[in-house]
């Protein structure tokens, strides 16, 4: 595990600083090395630095055709799914923005096609909005903080990012209240009033968003050529920024993941519980923590020896561990201190007695790495012991997953997926009796298939295994699922 | 040959990480902290892989069909270095070219992680001389990592680093940090086998105080610890069993102190040696950082190659495996049981590719056909029903039906016929064509290189013709041997076989090898010497390779050449100090040149008679006064005695030896080099060896028995008998 103490390691935090200041090929070069090297590794500092790569991939692209930017999406995303087909958000998040493009694209050929008439109708009304949110993209990109784990309530930090960017948009204001903020894309009710609302912005550039500062041609309705390529150029523009936009709202939707499962804690745990989870979790210790506010429950974590055990017992321990940033997501600091000083009883155990244990938990909740779109997950080794164990006593399992891990392959062959690792961490490569005379295979993931889950807890509410599917279906566009093999399309 | 490309790609990024870096607290370490820059010695200056490195530089030889120095850049990117700079000697442009094609080179791909990288070509012949010409040329400005081309590694450093600048911001003399990976105390496959390292480490402090290198045929087992290493330290521990992966974490100052020590060659047993030898007068300290988990190894010989592909298939060695796909290009696929397959591997139905196998893009294996244990390259063509174990073809190569390869290594584009056997330890080059129904014998080495003629420098390259002996009769290829001078040393015998194995070492008490075989260990300890009383042990000696070689041919160029014996004699002495040869190493070069030289003339095309080139020799203008001065320095009789018996155990090797010897052992009498006395010592004793003594040796002295009792009668007139000191024969 890189550290992100002092040192020339690199790492996601190292990464998402030399982002900016790198040229894009190369932080897609560097990025593909980081995964193959597995520096960045897990889930989480996966999809960031997918997201973040992404947004500048389309940032400093220059297209002017959406098939264009479309492709380019596809080939960089190609590339990083071949880094590590393992990390299988990589492929979520490259997915989750081609969907997005292909939206922001749909709409604005809609505008294109209306643009005459819609033009010289509803443009005035509105001129002022689009002065507003054009003036922005005229200026430097929209500046963010790849790093806020904002820690505020999620919606409001969504809004006054919004509105910092792209103030007064109308689209903003209009979203449905129910759909999040992060899915806006995803086609649910609210697409018909953003449509319209959309079409009034692209179709009235100001003055100001053009570069030449010259006429306004769309006073008039007249159509002449330099109207029209002016109108490719800056409907270009406005869906860039739109594309950037979303992409920030998919970082975002990272940051803010763990505190809206965690939003949901209470309806799941109740008093005096017994709560069986395994290896430590970021996503499962908010959620924990979250119900502790209210409630005490006793929870008994598993080691998951090898691989993560010794972040289990460092957080058993409450020895100081690495902070936050770039730190992996399986190894959490402060995990049982935080949970002990929430009134937890927290009971550390083995792998071996989950079995024994078993008839006393009431349930089980297990962090995943990726989540498949039939509704099995790929979680640490030892996951499938849990949740079959579970099974056997009929104990409830939960597994807790921001949608981002869900994924839309599905994988035929299951054992593709499980990633094996260091083999020193079973056996001491000192041994050279063992290291010559045994095949030592560490599988670092299981595959839980899911009948043996009973329900997931994501960040846009709870689902039974067999309804992914739908959230699969609303979050990734068809086209899109196989996009990096060619021959499945 | 350079590229700088000063902070061109990465700069910005770096930058940015490094002020975060340095406020998290380091502000008071001075700037040359800045960026991390790394040494990788891409030439070894040795000739342990040979017939391959005839062809190929080692760092490009395949491990489990990635390049070599694809580790070693992957360990240095994984790091965080920003700049590299990699010495080549032998073959730089294939390495220059490797690299620029790679991902690696700043200026040619956007993928290389560094800022700049270097390639440095050089003249060098050993990894002192290298460093040396490092210092001169100013490139490095910091601490850096000097590790060799040939590293595989997935070890992160950051620990060792702030450790080793914790020291150096305390103690100045700190200079360098080796990190070195626990092996364990058992048998390991991937620890030094023959020659160990012996580490002697204060625990407390993590400093290295003395290092010595030991090999199993070796008279002198004992590790000779300064007296007041055991005041000095309250604890002190002596490692044997660390594993020596080379990387060191350096100052500058250690740069500065190869300059000034020009004579040393080599990391460890030289400089390493040294510079704790001398620690009273230079006061610098040399840390151990010992690392017990993740992995770090040298395939620093062959053997080691076969260990460290199989850590590298067995993943302990993750994430720098195959189905990472470090290479662009690669896509290999792990399966359960370590079998890893690129696309487009076309497997017959009835074939098994068994456990712990790599198959390269392109390749197809014939029906009925069994790989275990394998590394298969690209694009290799295996027939039907062969069997492979245990053995490594690279690239391109073809094997016929039914032929069986274990525990072998071929190279790209090897051709081997139907029905053919190839045994274990076999090495076949490049392009060797071998035909079909041939065996190839254990440990045999086939090439089809030019060879190269640097010891007598009057050919340059010339084409070897086939040996169809060996190839079989439409073969093409023929058995390498390495050049003579290294035939008898540690290096063939430890480190050139694929296999390890002291048998034939121990074997060799009785049999030629071994006696000629006199094993270099490490400059020998400034201790008392003994125990070369006996034959036996004489051929356990110690001896100083790269002297023993230069000495050698510096004697015979001048032998050659009717050169001038004193300056012989003043280069003579300069490469004894230079290398703190022992008085025997020195008698045993003089033996060696001059029965080398006698037998050449006697066996050359002239076929002149062996007293006449031994007067030939003789008359070389200062050689008796040379004899008498350098090789017999003392004048005492054990000495000629000694002498003698270099004389004699060379003369093994030639082809021409008895008469040789006899007619030396005639010229060092009439030119009263040797007296009298010591040739009746000498052979008594050897006469006294009865039994014990080796067939050949005896065969060697046969025709000097002549000479002999005729001394025997010149002095039995004079006096009777000799007298003889009794050492401890066995």
């Amino acid at each position: 595990m890189p550290s992100s103490q002092a040192g020339y390691a690199p790492n996601l935090g190292f990464y998402l600083k030399s982002l900016k200041a790198q040229p894009v090929e190369s932080s897609i070069e560097n990025l593909i090395s980081l995964l193959k090297r597995r520096q960045i590794t897990n889930s989480r500092p996966c999809a960031v630095a997918t997201a973040h790569l992404l947004l500048q991939v389309v940032a400093k692209f220059r297209w002017t055709n959406v098939n264009k930017l479309i492709e380019r999406i596809q080939d960089v995303g190609r590339r990083l799914i071949e880094a590590q087909p393992r990390e299988m958000v990589v492929g979520n998040i490259v997915r989750r923005v081609l969907g997005m493009v292909r939206d922001e694209a749909k709409e604005d050929r809609n505008d294109d096609a209306s643009d005459s008439a819609s033009n010289s109708q509803m443009g005035s009304p509105h001129q002022e909005h689009s002065d507003q949110g054009t003036s922005h993209l005229g200026g430097p990109p929209p500046s963010f903080s790849p790093l806020r784990f904002s820690t505020t309530e999620d919606s409001d930090s969504t809004e006054a990012n919004g509105d910092d960017v792209f103030g007064g948009k109308p689209q903003t204001a209009s979203r449905p209240p129910l759909i999040t903020s992060h899915t806006s894309y995803a086609p649910a009710g609210g697409l018909p009033p953003q449509k319209s609302m959309f079409q009034l912005l692209s179709a009235n550039p100001s003055p100001a968003s053009t570069p030449s500062g010259a006429q306004s041609p769309h006073n008039t309705s007249s159509l002449n050529a330099t109207s029209l390529s002016h109108r490719i150029t800056t409907s270009s523009k406005d869906l860039k920024a739109e594309v950037i936009e979303g992409i920030e709202e998919i970082v975002d939707e990272l940051d803010q993941a763990d505190d809206r499962i965690a939003a949901q804690s209470l309806e799941y745990i109740h008093s005096n519980e017994v709560i069986l989870t395994h290896s430590s979790s970021k996503s499962v210790q908010k959620f924990l923590l979250e119900a502790a506010k209210k409630r005490k429950f006793t929870v008994i974590i598993a080691e998951s020896y090898p691989n993560d055990h010794e972040a289990t017992h460092k957080s058993v321990t409450r020895s100081i561990s690495t902070d936050a940033e770039g730190a992996d997501e399986l190894s959490t600091p402060k995990f049982s201190k935080s949970l002990s000083d929430a009134g937890i009883t927290v009971i550390l155990m083995t792998d071996a007695t989950i079995f024994a244990i078993m008839s006393r938990v009431n349930k089980v909740i297990l962090a995943t790495h990726a989540v498949i779109a039939n509704g099995g997950l790929i979680a640490a080794a030892g996951a499938r012991i849990i949740a079959k164990a579970a099974r056997v006593h009929r104990t409830p399992v939960i597994v807790v997953s921001g949608v981002y891990k869900l994924s839309p392959q599905y994988p035929f062959e299951f054992e593709s997926l499980i990633e094996y690792g260091d083999p020193g961490n079973i056996v001491r490569y000192q041994d050279g009796a063992l290291v010559e005379n045994l095949e030592v295979d560490n599988p670092v993931y299981d595959y839980v298939p899911p009948d043996l889950v009973d329900l997931y807890i994501t960040n846009i509410g709870a689902h039974a295994p067999s309804y992914l599917y739908r959230i699969v279906a609303d979050h990734y566009k068809a086209e899109d699922i196989n996009f990096d093999k060619p021959e499945l399309q | 040959m350079s590229h700088p490309q000063k902070g061109k790609v990465a700069a910005g990024g770096k930058g940015a990480a490094k002020a975060k870096k340095a406020a998290g607290g380091k502000k008071s370490e001075n700037d040359r902290e800045d960026t991390l820059q790394a040494v990788i010695l891409a030439d070894s200056f040795e000739t342990r892989f040979n017939p391959f490195t005839l062809e190929t530089p080692r760092c490009l030889l395949p491990l489990a069909n990635t390049p070599l120095i694809e580790y070693t850049l992957e360990f240095l990117a994984m790091a965080g270095v920003a700049d590299i700079f990699i010495y080549c000697g032998a073959h730089t442009s294939a390495v220059q070219s490797y690299i620029l094609s790679s991902k690696w080179h700043p200026s040619t791909s956007a993928a290389s992680p560094f800022n700049t990288l270097e390639i440095v070509k050089t003249t060098a012949r050993s990894v002192g001389d290298a460093l040396r010409d490092l210092d001169s040329r100013d490139l490095i400005t910091g601490d850096f990592l000097l590790v060799h081309g040939d590293l595989v590694s997935n070890l992160p450093i950051d620990e060792a680093l702030r450790n080793h600048r914790e020291r150096r911001v305390k103690d100045k003399n700190a200079i360098m940090t080796m990190i070195l990976r626990a092996g364990g105390l058992g048998e390991h496959r991937t620890k030094a086998k023959g020659i160990t390292p012996v580490f002697v480490v204060d625990p407390g402090k993590n400093r290295c105080v003395h290092y010595e290198e030991m090999h199993p045929l070796q008279a002198h087992k004992y590790v000779d610890l300064d007296e007041e290493l055991l005041k000095d330290h309250k604890n002190i521990e002596v490692r044997t069993d660390l594993i020596d992966c080379g990387i060191d974490i350096c100052t500058p100052d250690v740069l500065a102190l190869w300059a000034e020590s020009f004579d040393y060659e080599v990391p460890r047993r030289h400089f390493l040696h040294g510079v704790l030898k001398d620690y009273e007068l230079n006061g610098k300290t040399i840390h151990t950082e010992i690392v017990d988990d993740r992995y770090a190894a040298r395939v620093f010989n062959l053997q080691s190659y076969d260990s460290v592909s199989k850590d590298v298939l067995g993943r302990w060695t993750y994430p720098l495996v195959p189905d990472s796909n470090l290479v662009a290009g690669q896509s290999y696929t792990f399966e359960r049981g370590s079998l890893y397959k690129e696309n487009d591997v076309m497997l017959a139905r009835t074939c098994k590719a068994g456990k712990k196998t790599v198959l390269g893009k392109g390749t197809s294996v014939g029906a009925g056909t069994v790989v275990s244990n394998s590394i298969i390259g690209r694009d290799c063509q295996i027939g039907k029903n062969v069997t492979i174990k245990d053995a490594y073809i690279w690239d391109n190569v073809s094997i016929g039906d039914g032929s069986n390869v274990e525990r072998a290594i071929i190279a790209n584009e090897a051709v081997i016929g139907k029905s053919c056997k190839i045994q274990p330890g076999a090495l076949i080059s490049y392009k060797v064509d071998i035909s079909d129904n041939t065996e190839i014998k254990p440990n045999q080495r086939i090439t089809r290189a030019k060879r190269k003629r640097d010891e007598d420098s009057e050919i340059e390259e010339e084409e070897v013709s086939s040996d169809p002996s060996i190839v079989g009769s439409s073969g093409h290829g023929y058995e390498f041997r390495d050049a003579e001078e290294f035939s008898d040393d540690d290096e063939a015998a430890f480190h050139s076989s694929l296999i390890y194995s002291t048998q034939h070492l121990n074997l060799s008490s009785a049999s030629i090898s071994t006696l000629s075989s006199s094993i270099s260990s490490a400059d020998e300890p400034s201790g008392p010497r003994s125990r070369l009383s006996s034959f036996t042990s004489l051929s356990d000696d110690g001896d100083n390779e790269g002297f023993h070689h230069d000495a050698v041919q510096g004697l015979l160029d001048t032998l050659h050449e009717h050169g001038d014996f004193d300056s012989a004699k003043l280069e003579f002495m300069g490469l004894r100090l230079s290398n703190d040869a022992t008085d025997h190493q020195i008698r045993r070069a003089i033996a060696v040149a001059f029965s080398k030289h006698i037998s050449q003339l006697v066996d050359g095309e002239q076929k002149t008679e062996a007293s006449k080139a031994a007067a030939s020799a003789f008359a070389t203008s200062g050689a008796v006064q040379f004899l008498k001065n350098v090789a017999l320095s003392t004048g005492t009789e054990e000495d000629a005695v000694d002498f003698l018996r270099c004389l004699q155990k060379d003369a093994v090797n030639r082809g021409s030896g008895p008469l040789v010897l006899a007619a030396l052992c005639q010229r060092l009498y009439e030119e009263e080099v040797v007296g009298e006395e010591a040739f009746l010592r000498w052979w008594e004793e050897a006469e006294g060896m009865g039994d014990d003594e080796d067939v050949e040796m005896k065969r060697v002295r046969g025709k000097t028995g002549v000479f002999v009792e005729w001394l025997r009668e010149a002095e039995s007139e004079s006096e009777s008998g000799s007298s003889e000191e009794s050492s401890d024969d066995e």
